[in-house]
């Protein structure tokens, strides 16, 4: 993806009703290939775009199927001027992606400038490379999506400011590194046992993605036979028959039946021999293992090892069963396999958990990619495991203290954060207005208050004693209440007590509030007419929000108005602070421009 | 730290001690001092391997008038490779404290199979292979055709070395295994005949106790190491199986049928080279009449495994006249493999003195004793004046050889037993003849006569008095150590009833009941769910634990455990079992966890660690028992009575001695190798923590419980006895809390310092070390 360049399985038709050709279609910089699974087809395709006068595409949603029509105005050497070219796509995003390639691709090549024109403003003009990365990240996270559209789209935000704050996401590194995939599950689900019906012979086996994907990758020679043999020599259901019978064979521990019948098999025999791919690999990473536990290292050593040498039976050695080496297989084996393939993983995303066919795929493709890597990482990991080994070897407590490089854990409360900035806030705008005011004048303020208070005393309660003291109780419960339950059983949290619409709204706001905020402290200083902009546009968007969030709290129940109060005042702490800090600035702004009109604003 | 033991500055490569460590150096130095052996009884955890390291080398470095080496000697190749990661650690600081004075050679040595870098040797399947696969390329015959022919296939390896010469040698430093491969690759020259010729230089040899104590390796590879040598046998607690196990021989039925096959492959190349080479067998016969068994000296790659016998034993006389000639030498062992096969077709057991045997072969065979002796001369010169490359294909003719040389040269201390089939396995015909040694000292004997110091040490080697009886020799120090502990980081349990309250055991009659395999299992699963990291299980045999594991499979409790940790399973194939011990580690360093389920008398119990992270938790499941109506077993215990009452004289009666010893030998195969092999291997230092559940009723029973090591039964809590599941979880739960929480290291809290400075040591050099400890 990083080279540009966008490959997607297509059906390439003539006209809409057109059965179609099964392919690939790939965009490069400035042309089009398209090229049939079946390479004796003629609907060969490589066309630049120059030559493409105008795209359409089918709308999501529609229940046609995802395609996109290029008209073409070039007289090439199969097609005729003016013909249209109609690709059939599997999905909606690969329609999408394509549609996004092409769209820019056929974009006059240069682009209006930006409006701002101010040599500041974050103008740089993204490359393809980084429309389509941009593209496809908006694609993966839907909250990212919602934020671009609420802010890009509303008009707060330029595309470019937008970008801006999330340079870490856009650098390639990222772009390389894949995002984190799960782990497989522990739990074998090739062993799930067979559903046997009581009434007839029939063994049923149920076969999911998930279970195709842990079979190919702890057995690589069924791998192997699948790619080799399906479809071209068996269909896939004869092959996982096949498979399943052996299986059976296998579990019943009917080793002379499963002789029998793998002689009479060969497609059959492959499953029950020994699995070469998995003696290969085994014989590999002996090599590599830890020698301090390489006991395989032990059996080339021991010289009282060799054959009728030292004592065969004093009682002290376990006596191995005799078995028929060739057919057997041990659940212990398998168990192994099964650890092991877990805990290296398997490269396969969730969304390529399909069907048998591009699980098969995908997993030989990472494969061979793996492959390719592992030679170069092998000196790096055994360099890494050495350096483990020696440490290991130390003693810990012998060490001196003093090379602990750990700092102290220490957690920070948010809301000691946010007191101190509105205190401080208050601070400016109290130095603002009332700077005039010196500290005397308080003070005569002040006691000629409490001396008012004290000739006349507080002998006019404003509300009843028994009513305050019945709303405070009410209060008092209902806070202490929520206080006892918060917190206490670590797997619930607070948002999860709530109604989900109301949380993913809550969720929501305070996504669109912190990039809100991101966006104005990172404005100041303000010295640009564009940054000025940028912040009253902001300062509305602020105070719709805040209003929204007024109306969230008046429009939830009543029963759960306290925890969403709680939940809220943060965010709109942050609004205030940050409407108090834009109105400080602005007086303070007003009264220098009014000292020296012809300053710079 | 850098402190005194009497005149020597002893560089210590930690900032802090242990106490017990700094006494064992004190008592190791006397012992050095003395010039003489020792026996020193350390717990696991306490950095017995740094200690002795760090001791010795710097004795090494304060008398340098006269230069000692090390040999130190290992029970496999895995830890021999943990001793030089350590003495690697111990170089790096005392070169960077003392500059180059401090610089040293330190080798590991191994076979060809681990050693080789040539890629066509070494992929060979097994040693036997690999070895052969050597000579072929190697062999001295080998190697001047091929400078007639230059087709004949070579080692570059091996020719770059024998061109450099004398120019190759090992700059000084630390080498493991790994590390002689990677130097041979980069110069070019092969890392096996590198490191089996730096031997002799090296001021530290690391390899395992077969090179010194089975004369058949030793005779080639230790034959030249100085009087001025420290010997340590580091885990010795098994020390006395490896002596006898490299004095016997066992001759199956598959044996002999391979030594016929072999006989008569020999006699084909007799023939064929009296067609086009009769000279050659003429001067053999002529060399041998004069009195050499080999034609002078031999190339180091034409070493072949050395005469069983140990070399005090061997008779250097010319070989009799009857076996001089290469048909009679094959005639004899005709009527001697002819003569076995006779003996082994019998349906029970007998046993025979060699003294006895040997006349029975005289008279029926007509071999006489000294024939018998020279079979393993006499094969020898023949195959290499044949000059046979594939040795591994001649391994049973070398057997039969060995072992009537052995029963040619010994008189006492053997026993032959003829066993018609396995008494655990009645039905199945499988006849040994077992020539079996009783008497461990033979084989030390050499060892203790050539050096000046032999150390013995061992986490666990009690009763301390009974080692210098078993190998006959007089230890100027005999200590035991006791491990004093900051916290209670081990907290041992017995537990007895499942979560239902029924008792759980793997005795006979409750094994295979599903209440006690479920109990066991439900115990598994509350477990992982609550300890971090590694979880080790142990079971009392292979099929126990097949057959429970499958059953666990069945009923879903396999998949329960699984959900919380990954599981791993030491299985009879040693290459799958490495790879899981392997992958398990790696499960503990990325934090998901595993389970590893092993047996009792497996090789991963007798050797592995399971220290910090990598065992939280010991579960043994079942009491491990030892065979003892084993034949073998017997006929050495009735040895050792005999000769006990010849040394202890009159003041021990014949049945309290034999009651002594049966209860001793067989403590000491459970005391050690099961329990603790099994647990007391989850310590590495003092600052680690584990737990260990015995999960068996009869634990509660004190005989039983008594055969615990004493380092565990101190830490057993008369709360801890009897447990079921439900309460034992609760225990590990205050355990691992207790466990995480900040502690004083040094221990200062508790009165007793269970850690040094360099303050403390300098202080207890001047006070003398004694009445701190004691």
């Amino acid at each position: 993806m990083s080279s540009g360049q966008v490959t997607k399985r297509v059906k390439y038709k003539t006209s809409v009703k057109d059965a179609g050709t099964p392919g690939r279609l790939s965009l490069v910089k400035e042309r089009l290939l398209f090229r049939p699974n079946n390479p004796n087809s003629a609907s060969k395709l490589d066309m630049q775009f120059k030559y493409i006068t105008n795209h359409r595409y089918t709308k999501e949603g529609s229940n046609k199927a995802p395609m996109l029509n290029l008209t073409s105005n070039q007289a090439c050497s199969l097609f005729a001027y003016g013909v249209s070219y109609i690709f059939e796509f599997e999905r909606y995003e690969d329609l999408h992606i394509c549609r996004d390639f092409v769209g820019r691709a056929l974009a006059p090549p240069v682009e209006a400038p930006n409006l701002g024109a101010s040599s500041q403003v974050p103008s740089e003009q993204p490359s393809r490379d980084d429309l389509l990365f941009r593209a496809r990240l908006l694609q993966d996270s839907s909250e990212l999506q919602k934020l671009h559209q609420q802010f890009v789209g509303g008009g707060v935000l330029t595309e470019a400011e937008f970008w801006a704050t999330r340079k870490k996401l856009l650098e390639k590194d990222s772009n390389t590194k894949s995002k984190q995939r799960g782990g497989l599950k522990s739990s074998v689900l090739g062993e799930s046992k067979p559903l046997i019906d009581g009434r007839t012979n029939r063994v049923t086996f149920n076969l999911t993605p998930e279970i195709v994907r842990e079979i190919f990758s702890e057995k690589p020679a069924v791998h192997r036979a699948y790619l080799n043999f399906v479809p071209s020599k068996v269909t896939e259901k004869d092959f996982w028959t096949k498979y399943f019978r052996a299986e059976y064979l296998q579990r019943s521990k009917n080793i002379a039946a499963a002789i029998a019948e793998a002689a009479e098999d060969e497609e059959l025999a492959i499953f029950l021999k020994p699995d070469d791919i998995l003696a290969n690999e085994t014989r590999r990473k002996i090599r590599r293992v830890d020698p301090t536990l390489d006991m395989e290292a032990d059996q080339g050593d021991d010289y009282s090892h060799l054959p009728d040498h030292g004592i065969l039976r004093d009682g002290s050695k376990e006596v191995p069963e005799p078995g028929n080496e060739l057919y057997r297989r041990t659940l212990l084996q398998d168990l192994n396999r099964h650890a092991a393939v877990v805990l290296q993983g398997t490269p396969i995303d969730e969304e390529q958990l399909k069907d048998t066919q591009t699980v098969a795929e995908a997993l030989e493709r990472s494969k061979q990619e793996r492959s390719t890597a592992s030679k170069d990482d092998d000196s790096m990991a055994d360099q890494e495991r050495l350096k483990g080994i020696s440490q290991a070897m130390t003693i810990d407590d012998l060490r001196g203290s003093n090379d602990h490089h750990l700092a102290p854990l220490w957690i920070k409360d948010p809301r000691d954060y946010f007191d101190s900035q509105q205190a401080s806030s208050f601070r400016t705008s109290m130095e603002a207005t009332k700077g005039s005011m010196s500290s005397q004048e308080a003070y005569g303020l002040l006691r000629e208050s409490i001396s008012q208070i004290k000739s006349m005393g507080l002998n006019h309660p404003i509300v009843a004693p028994e009513v305050a003291q019945k709303v405070l109780s009410v209060l008092t419960h209902n806070i202490s209440s929520t206080k006892y339950n918060l917190g206490k059983k670590p797997g619930e949290s607070l948002l999860d007590s709530l109604p989900t619409s109301v949380r993913d709204e809550l969720l929501h706001h305070h996504i669109s509030i912190e990039e809100l905020m991101k966006h104005f402290w990172s404005s100041y200083p303000i010295t640009t007419k564009y940054l000025n902009t940028k912040v009253i546009k902001l300062k509305d968007e602020m105070s719709k929000m805040d209003s929204q969030l007024q109306k969230l709290k008046e429009t939830v129940q009543p029963d759960i108005r306290h925890q969403i109060t709680l939940l809220i005042r943060p965010m709109q702490q942050a609004l205030e602070a940050a409407m108090q800090h834009y109105d400080a600035e602005q007086q303070k702004r007003a009264s220098k421009a009014r000292e020296k009109p012809n300053g710079y604003s | 730290m850098k402190f005194q033991i009497e005149e020597v500055t002893v560089y210590f490569p930690y900032d802090n001690i242990y106490p017990e460590q700094y006494t064992y150096m004190v008592e190791l130095k006397r012992a050095l001092d003395a010039k003489g052996h020792c026996l020193l009884e350390m717990p696991t955890g306490t950095g017995k391997t740094i200690a002795l390291l760090s001791l010795i080398t710097s004795y090494a470095l304060a008398k340098t008038e006269s230069p000692i080496k090390l040999i130190y000697c290992t029970r496999t190749v895995h830890e021999m490779e943990k001793t030089l990661a350590e003495l690697k650690f111990l170089h790096n600081y005392q070169v960077k404290h003392l500059g180059a004075a401090a610089k040293m050679l330190a080798i590991g040595l191994s076979s060809r199979k681990n050693l080789c870098v040539n890629p066509k040797v070494s992929s060979a399947e097994n040693r036997d292979s690999v070895d052969a696969a050597c000579r072929k390329l190697t062999a001295s015959w080998v190697r001047s055709m091929a400078a007639e022919n230059p087709n004949q296939p070579t080692c570059e390896f091996y020719e770059n070395y024998d061109r450099a010469a004398g120019g190759a040698v090992l700059p000084a430093g630390v080498y493991t295994l790994e590390d002689l491969r990677a130097f041979g690759k980069e110069k070019g020259w092969c890392p096996y005949f590198l490191a089996r010729h730096m031997v002799q230089f090296a001021n530290v040899v690391v390899y395992s106790y077969q090179y010194l104590l089975d004369p058949k390796v030793a005779g080639i590879i230790s034959k030249e190491m100085q009087k001025e040598s420290v010997v340590v046998f580091d885990e010795a607690h098994n020390i006395d199986n490896v002596c006898i196990e490299a004095l016997s021989v066992s001759v199956r039925r598959q044996t002999l049928e391979g030594a016929i096959r072999n006989i008569s492959r020999i006699e084909n190349e007799i023939d064929r080279f009296k067609d086009i080479d009769a000279g050659r067998l003429r001067a053999e016969y002529n060399r041998l009449v004069e009195g050499l068994a080999l034609r002078g000296d031999l190339s180091a790659s034409d070493a072949w495994l050395a005469n069983p016998a140990l070399p005090d034993d061997i008779l250097r006389q010319a070989v009799p006249g009857n076996i001089r000639r290469a048909e009679h030498f094959l005639h004899v062992l005709r009527r001697l493999v002819q003569y076995l096969k006779v003996k082994l077709d019998t349906d029970k057991v007998e046993k025979e003195s060699p003294v006895s045997f040997v006349a029975s072969i005289n008279s029926d065979a007509g071999i006489d004793q000294k024939a018998l002796k020279f079979c393993y001369d006499r094969l020898h010169s023949l195959l290499m004046t044949l000059e046979i490359t594939d040795t591994d294909e001649f391994l049973h003719i070398q057997t039969i050889c060995d072992f009537a040389t052995l029963v040619g040269t010994y008189a006492r201390g053997f026993s032959i037993i003829i066993e018609p089939f396995d008494e655990r396995m009645p039905l199945i015909p499988d006849p040994v003849l077992q020539l079996c040694c009783h008497d461990a000292s033979l084989a030390i004997k050499p060892v203790f006569d050539r050096f000046q110091s032999v150390v013995i040490t061992s986490g666990t080697l009690s009763p301390i008095d009974l080692y210098p009886r078993l190998l006959n020799f007089h230890p100027v120090v005999s200590r035991s150590f006791k491990m004093s502990l900051t916290r209670d980081c081990i907290c041992p349990m017995v537990l007895t009833r499942g979560s239902d309250q029924l008792p759980v055991s793997t005795k006979f009659d409750m094994r295979s009941d599903p209440g006690v395999v479920r109990n066991y299992g439900k115990l598994l699963v509350e477990m992982v769910s609550i300890v971090p990291d590694g979880i080790v299980c142990f079971f009392v045999s292979y099929s126990y634990m097949d057959g429970i594991i499958n059953s666990w499979n069945e009923s879903g409790i396999l998949k329960d455990i699984m959900q919380h940790k990954l599981v791993f399973i030491e299985t009879q194939d040693v290459v799958e079992t490495t790879l899981a011990l392997d992958n398990y580690r790696r499960a503990c360093d990325c934090g998901r966890g595993a389970v590893f389920f092993s047996v009792a008398r497996g090789k991963v119990a007798e050797g592995i660690d399971f220290d910090r992270h990598y065992g939280r938790l010991v579960i043994m499941f079942g009491v491990p028992f030892q065979y003892t109506e084993s034949k073998i077993l017997r006929a050495r215990l009735e040895y050792l009575r005999d000769t006990f009452q010849i040394k202890e004289g009159d003041f021990l009666t014949f049945d309290a001695l034999i009651d002594v010893m049966n209860i001793e030998l067989t403590d000491r195969n459970l005391n050690q190798r099961q329990a603790a092999q099994c647990v007391g291997r989850v310590i590495r230092s003092k600052a680690d923590y584990g737990m260990m559940i015995f999960a068996d009723k009869r634990y509660s029973r004190h005989d039983k419980r008594s055969k615990l090591p004493g380092w565990i039964l101190s830490h057993l809590r008369d709360a801890n006895l009897n447990l079921s599941t439900d309460m034992a979880l609760h225990i590990a739960r205050e355990f691992l809390r207790k466990m995480a929480q900040p502690y004083e290291k040094t221990g200062s809290t508790t009165g007793r310092k269970t850690l040094l400075s360099q303050e403390d040591v300098e202080k207890l050099g001047n006070n003398g070390a004694q009445e701190m400890l004691y």
